[in-house]
């Protein structure tokens, strides 16, 4: 409808090379960074593109190790498995003369110390266990926030991006700022801003460039206690080249599907 | 379940023989891509010996459901050689890797099936490889082999960096085009 083809991931084309180890850091960031939201699309194309780069290994001719490499890894293997079988040993109970009921007592309370033990044991190793998961569920979402913090970083900081001011259309209130790389998506940050009523949000929209073209809807936000707003959209719906400009408004949580009331923030794309 | 994936299955429950079942599958594609990227037959064993003492250790980092088993060895290798060329690069240790001989090509043996069906992969490949241009095809060996980013090897071929990822890019479109017309 814009020129643009919305369903485009501009990350697509780098998958290959990225599968290939070939993209310098700069690029290699955004396409991780890109990963990190996870695009299904674009996981599914870099599992191809992975299967893809590991048949270029027939191009080497294939060659045979020594038997000497063959025997050590053998051995190897081999030791490894007998240490495990005798880590964990069949427990095989002796049978216990009548006459041994001290004997018999102290093992029956030895097994009864053994049980309580082993299950305190399991508790543990329970415990420690939820505490691994939740450990690595949060290594995760700190990874995903990292390369979310870098992908914003990397909008904001590339000489290429495209700064946009946006000022607010009411008397008193201070205006936003949004940054978009063509690439990596649009970053719009706001400070001090008075909290929207109840549980509404502020929706960011593309206003098209084509006449009479619908505002086209994006994420919606509240800003936190402190009236901060930092708004990261990925996957912008359009590109810069179609955009005239960009909108906020306040709507119910959630967001709507086309604007509800006036724009509260305004600011027009210069267009490159 | 495919065959390797099976054997992975029982590496889980320490199979020896499982172990040496896959390690007779695959480890001269294994060996010959190493050796390719190394150019040096004793490092090359040292690495395959880490690739297939990692698989032992550690199988359950394959992942069945997220495709098959070989071509993820072949990335696991190839990882652990291009970390080894790298460190080696450092060292400067070239000279002296100069003086070993390459291991010899083996034909593999005609009566086996798997290795029929890797015999015939590698030759598409080869075909396919063999029809893109001989700068395109060069860039991506460079990629691969010896672990090049579009700007080194944009600097080692003396070619625009554009110019460089397009070869890249396309040639490899093309070798999936292919793959997938002759599958």
């Amino acid at each position: 409808m814009n020129g643009a083809d919305p369903n485009r991931d501009p990350f697509r084309d780098l998958l290959e090379a990225y599968a290939l180890g070939a993209l310098d850091a700069q690029d290699r960031a955004g396409v991780e960074a890109h990963l990190a939201t996870g695009c299904a699309g674009c996981a599914r194309a870099l599992a191809e593109g992975r299967w893809l780069v590991s048949q270029l290994a027939y191009l080497a001719p294939a060659a045979e190790p020594s038997r000497e490499l063959h025997g050590r890894l053998l051995k190897s293997v081999q030791a490894e498995a007998q240490e495990r079988g005798q880590a964990a040993p069949v427990q095989t109970q002796p049978a216990i003369p009548w006459w041994m009921w001290g004997a018999v007592a102290a093992a029956l309370l030895f097994a009864l110390y053994n049980s309580w033990n082993a299950a305190r044991e399991r508790a543990a190793i329970e415990a420690t266990r939820q505490e691994v998961t939740k450990a690595i569920e949060e290594q995760q979402k700190a990874q995903q926030e990292l390369a979310l913090a870098r992908r914003e970083a990397l909008i904001l900081r590339d000489p290429q991006s495209l700064k946009i001011r946006m000022p607010a259309t009411k008397e008193d209130l201070p205006a936003l700022e949004a940054t978009w790389h063509q690439a990596l998506g649009i970053v719009v940050t706001g400070r001090k801003l008075p909290l929207p009523a109840g549980h509404r949000t502020l929706q960011l929209w593309l206003i098209p460039k084509v006449p009479g073209g619908k505002p086209l809807p994006s994420l919606a936000l509240r800003p936190d206690a402190d009236g901060n707003f930092d708004l990261l959209v990925a996957r912008p719906p359009d590109g810069i080249a179609a955009t005239k400009a960009l909108a906020i408004t306040e709507e119910p949580q959630g967001g709507s599907e086309q604007p509800t009331t006036a724009p509260i923030w305004i600011g027009a794309t210069t267009g490159r | 379940m495919s065959p390797d994936a099976a054997l992975v299955a029982r590496l889980l429950e320490r199979d020896v023989s499982a172990f040496e079942e896959l390690y007779g599958r695959h480890s001269r594609i294994v060996f010959g891509l190493v050796v390719r990227i190394l150019q040096q037959a004793t490092t090359a064993e040292e690495v395959v010996q880490d690739t297939f003492l990692q698989l032992w250790r550690n199988a359950a980092q394959y992942d069945v459901s997220r495709g098959p088993f070989l071509p993820w060895l072949l990335t696991v290798a190839r990882n652990r050689a291009l970390d080894q060329l790298r460190l080696k690069s450092e060292r400067q240790r070239r000279r002296e890797e100069r003086t070993e001989e390459l291991p010899p090509v083996v034909s593999l043996p005609p009566d086996l099936e798997g290795k029929l069906d890797e015999k015939r992969q590698a030759a598409r490949v080869r075909q396919l490889m063999d029809g893109l241009q001989r700068q395109q095809k060069r860039a991506i060996e460079l990629a691969y082999f010896e672990g090049l980013s579009h700007s080194e090897i944009a600097a080692k071929m003396q070619e625009p960096l554009g110019t460089v990822k397009s070869w890249i890019r396309n040639g490899l479109l093309k070798l999936k085009e292919g793959l997938e017309a002759k599958a």
